[in-house]
């Protein structure tokens, strides 16, 4: 009953207003690529200090929630991850928003954050004490073998192309590798430049290798950005709800999974959206969608991601340990006002910390109405919006959200190397996911493995540190049967195929009678390397082989590198330089047993406009170089208003010209105000402005 | 023509006078070059409202992330030195990074202003840990060479520092873990993950009692754990940690940069300010303007004998 009395202490008009509020800028500061949670909450910090202390939380938290949600909009509308979290929702969700879905697919990610932060607050409010319990619990051991099960979905993103993908994960992992090292202290590749000594951030891989492509593709044709959806059908709200409670199974799983991964200190979000959706896969009925628009593959992350945010405050205030960078600011907001952390907290200040779980509950389920009012909006307007404008708009984004990160035009010259080297890959290929996945486990496999090495030599039970822990163990199987699953399921099939043919012999063969199977039907020979003969019946791969040549020789030359670092620092990079170079001379030798491509013509490119794809590159390629020279704001417009007619197809009048000028300095005017004045980002400065 | 030139001296020192005299007169901008969260960043938020106080400017932080810090210390002298950037900075780190590479800054570069507490190092174990005492821990680690496992921030950092330094003043080998971030050494130690940690004062008191500190590398007895022997008590003489402070652009002038100083020095001598941050676990200090190159050279040659013996001083 005492719970009753702190959720009417929460809510106060003033509480109410907050969650209200936090949550509305919190989607908008995720739904943009590089403004992050943390940079929301930690600039409103100071506000907070003037309130009372489950006031300023209720804010807080409100804000972080909204903004792990935020992150949904970008990846379903523009392919390109809001906040890591959100990376597993551009799998499907930008597919659908593509064949004209995209309003189901908000709707959907509004339903299942909803009800994965509520999950997420109901743990943090009633089993919080005992669910830290899980934190101590991940060991290196654990967090090593979380990586590699994340990295197993490799296997699932890309299958019929799993050399692919896997070299594609390698070559994540090897970007993940770059820069100061965690353990050993080393410093890796950074091929003598200061530039990269911090290594690749995630977020700003993330923009460049998921937003580039997508702008390089969409000014080189004059089709729509989004199919526009027949009709009038708004938000799809029933629909959505039928489709969630069809799956309220992956619902509550994906929620669990997501509030558990978020009590670890060192996974969070992105890590938990992974793991769920390659849950949500493997118990599908209908794997092979996931990918192309799976409804499931969308609630699977975002209940999970949402859910995180109350896993996460878990081990914040029961045992002082951060669970994710949010948390570590509004811990290190509540050690400002005085309040200690640890486990007394629950029971000697529970007026500040339940009144602030159930202003957090409070703010989840406002984020429901406050959500669906902004999808609606959001998928109109990009589904609308002409090319001419989305085009410069999504470009100035992507500059901005990269510089964001860290104030700093080495990451925006990062991610547009990145973003280009990326298209080129994908070409050739190579999908993005694969890449990211490794860039974003790559850190925490190192560590994992590099620790649980020094505490098993020391202490003289290597074997026992990395498979003789239980939990290890259970992730160990789980990894191995998503890995194997693929084939287990294309097994599954083939069997019910032909169960189904076999009966629908036996149906002819006894006019109609039922009989039991025949024991003479001709059972298939077997064929151990059929999956090979099917690869070699492809065609050769001329850019596969030369992008092979091309990995080995850097393989090569990193390999080289690695006998200079300290054995901590040496054995991640160089067994990858080993995995590229093994799996590269597969792929170059499985294409050169293959016959070559017949010629056909080209990659019917007759109606795809190369020089526009070259020009926006260039275009970019001199706006970012020209930041430091000319100034942020200027070099903005300059390059809005040449990006608009670059994508623009049809003759437009002086007019509606002027009225894209005028747009396109009030966006950039905008954003430029909400960073600099806002979000308290230093801004560089040029010769003008 | 003498006449002209003392008019022409009291023109220039009363238009510097008072250009300088009325210093601060807008926004400072506070910036922390790591992540927010982190104890360089809630040491500024500690000072944030009494700087506003006593500048009656709104100060604004800002974060500038990466590479351990250098990315920020990196672009340092390429900021505007009008008084109204200052920036953190930390101890041994800018004296570290340069040593062991070329970070794009040098110590010697780098305009230090006024560092005003540091966190000490403390060798923690967990609250069920069979080690009561630094002896049993010491004795243990003799019998069993290499056996013990210390949990530690990164790879020569402060507390990588502290273990190397342990090692060899008390004649043990102990096995040094580096983690991430000060939040994950701590868990690996709550967890039992590890033997015990180095790691600073301030986790201790975040974690309440999960973790029992067996000694503390402070000159004297912190005033947050009075019960804490220091290790100077019990015949060891490490006092280390990391020192925080500010700096500023170098083309700084010199009446800002006292001024900047003398406004830190305030802050410090509010008790208020020294009580807020005292229960947290920092230890202040006061190394004003005029003593603190003595100070940075001083730390450099100590630093610079631990990182021979870590093989890390490249340079």
């Amino acid at each position: 009953m005492e719970l009753l009395g702190y959720f009417v202490n929460a809510l106060t008009p003033l509480n109410i207003l907050m969650a209200l509020g936090g949550v509305v800028l919190g989607t908008v500061i995720g739904a943009l690529p590089g403004l992050s949670a943390t940079m929301a909450v930690a600039v409103l910090v100071p506000f907070t200090f003037t309130m009372d202390p489950a006031t300023g939380l209720i804010a807080l938290g409100a804000i972080y929630t909204g903004a792990i949600y935020g992150g949904a909009y970008a990846a379903i509308l523009v392919n390109t991850p809001g906040t890591p979290s959100a990376i597993a929702t551009t799998f499907d969700g930008f597919p659908m928003a593509k064949r004209g879905d995209g309003s189901l697919a908000v709707t959907l990610a509004t339903l299942a954050s909803v009800f994965g932060g509520l999950v997420g607050g109901v743990f943090l409010l009633l089993l919080s004490p005992p669910l830290a319990k899980v934190a101590l619990a991940f060991g290196p051991p654990e967090y090593f073998w979380l990586a590699i099960f994340g990295l197993t979905l490799i296997s699932a993103l890309s299958v019929g192309n799993t050399l692919k993908g896997l070299l594609g994960g390698c070559v994540g992992l090897m970007l993940a590798m770059v820069g100061v090292a965690v353990v050993g202290g080393d410093i890796r590749f950074t091929m003598g430049t200061h530039m990269l000594l911090g290594g690749f951030d995630i977020v700003s891989a993330l923009i460049g290798l998921y937003c580039i492509p997508v702008l390089i593709d969409l000014v080189a044709t004059p089709d729509p950005h989004l199919k526009v959806e027949q009709g009038n059908r708004g938000i799809r709200l029933r629909e959505a709800f039928g489709i969630a409670w069809s799956s309220k199974f992956n619902v509550l799983r994906s929620s669990l999974i997501g509030t558990v991964i978020g009590v670890l200190p060192g996974a969070g979000g992105s890590i938990a959206g992974l793991v769920s959706y390659s849950e949500a896969r493997r118990s599908s009925k209908h794997p092979e969608t996931f990918g192309n628009g799976a409804p499931d593959g969308i609630i699977a992350t975002e209940s999970a991601n949402n859910a995180t945010v109350g896993g996460g405050f878990i081990p914040t205030l029961v045992l002082g340990i951060p669970g994710t960078p949010p948390d570590a600011v509004i811990l290190g907001a509540l050690l400002v006002q005085g309040i200690k952390i640890g486990p007394t907290l629950f029971t000697q200040q529970g007026d500040i910390v339940y009144t602030f779980i159930f202003g957090l509950l409070i703010a989840t389920a406002l984020m429901l109405p406050a959500g669906l009012l902004i999808g609606r909006y959001a998928y109109k307007s990009i589904a609308s919006i002409p090319k001419t404008l989305l085009v410069p708009t999504i470009a100035f984004l992507t500059v901005v959200g990269s510089f964001a990160i860290h104030s700093n035009l080495h990451d925006v010259q990062m991610m547009l190397a990145l973003g280009v080297i990326g298209w080129l890959l994908n070409r050739c290929g190579f999908a993005p996911s694969p890449i990211v996945l490794g860039l974003v486990l790559g850190q925490i496999a190192e560590q994992g493995f590099v620790q649980s090495y020094l505490i098993g030599n020391a202490t003289g039970n290597l074997t026992g540190m990395f498979f003789g822990r239980p939990i290890s163990l259970a992730i160990v199987v789980l990894a191995a049967f998503t890995l194997l699953y693929p084939l287990v399921f294309a097994k599954r099939k083939e069997k019910a195929r032909k169960r189904a043919l076999d009966a629908a012999r036996n149906f002819t063969d006894s006019d109609g009678e039922t009989t039991l199977a025949v024991a003479d039907a001709p059972k298939p020979g077997f064929e151990p390397f059929a999956g090979v003969k099917k690869l070699m019946a492809q065609p050769r791969d001329a850019a596969g082989m030369m992008l092979s040549v091309l990995l080995i020789i850097v393989a090569v030359l990193a390999f080289a590198q690695t006998s200079s670092m300290s054995p901590m620092g040496s054995v991640f990079p160089s067994t990858i330089s080993v995995a590229i170079v093994v799996l590269s001379i597969v792929l170059l030798g499985l294409n050169f047993l293959r016959k070559p491509a017949a010629k056909t013509a080209g990659h019917g490119a007759g109606e795809e406009s190369s020089s526009r794809r070259y020009a926006l590159v260039a275009v970019m390629a001199v706006w970012v170089a020209g930041v430091p020279i000319v100034g942020f704001g200027c070099m903005a417009v300059l390059a809005f208003l040449l990006l608009a007619r670059i994508s623009c197809y049809e003759a437009m009048t002086r007019k509606q010209i002027l009225g894209e000028a005028v747009a396109g300095i009030v966006i950039v005017g905008g954003l430029y105000l909400l960073m600099a004045e806002v979000l308290l980002i230093r801004m560089p400065k040029g010769l003008l402005f | 023509m003498r006449k002209l030139a003392i008019a022409a001296t009291m023109v220039a020192t009363l238009i510097s006078g008072t250009a300088f005299a009325e210093y601060p007169e807008k926004t400072i901008n506070y910036i922390i070059p790591f992540n927010a969260g982190g104890e360089s960043d809630v040491s500024a938020r500690f000072q944030q409202a009494y700087l506003e106080q006593i500048s009656s400017q709104p100060v604004v932080i800002q974060y500038m992330a990466g590479a351990g810090g250098a990315q920020a210390w990196s672009q340092l002298n390429g900021m505007e030195g009008d008084g109204y950037t200052i920036m953190g900075i930390n101890l041994p780190h800018t004296i570290l990074q340069p040593m062991e590479k070329d970070v794009g800054y040098e110590t010697k570069d780098l305009t230090y202003i006024n560092f005003f507490h540091y966190t000490p190092n403390a060798l923690f174990v967990p609250k069920d840990s069979e080690f009561k005492s630094l002896g049993e821990l010491i004795e243990y680690a003799k019998a069993n060479p290499g056996m013990v496992t210390l949990s530690g921030s990164g790879s020569n950092s402060a507390n990588h520092l502290g273990q190397v330094q342990f090692d060899q003043l008390a004649g043990i080998t102990t096995t040094y873990v580096p983690f991430s971030g000060t939040g994950p050494a701590v868990t690996a130690i709550l967890g039992s993950q590890t033997t015990g940690g180095f790691n600073y004062v301030t986790s201790g008191v975040n974690n309440g009692d999960g973790m029992r500190m067996l000694a503390v590398a402070s000159e004297n007895r912190v005033k947050a754990f009075p019960d804490v022997p220091t290790f100077k008590e019990l015949g060891f003489d490490i006092t280390g940690g990391a020192f925080r402070g500010v700096a500023v652009p170098n083309s700084t002038p010199e009446p800002i940069r006292e001024k900047i100083s003398q406004m830190v020095t305030d802050v410090n001598n509010n008790s208020e300010f020294q009580k807020k941050m005292e229960d947290a676990g920092f230890v202040l200090t006061d190394i004003p303007y005029d003593f603190i190159n003595d100070f940075v050279a001083a730390k450099s040659e100590e630093y610079r004998a631990i990182a021979e013996k870590l093989g890390i001083a490249n340079r």
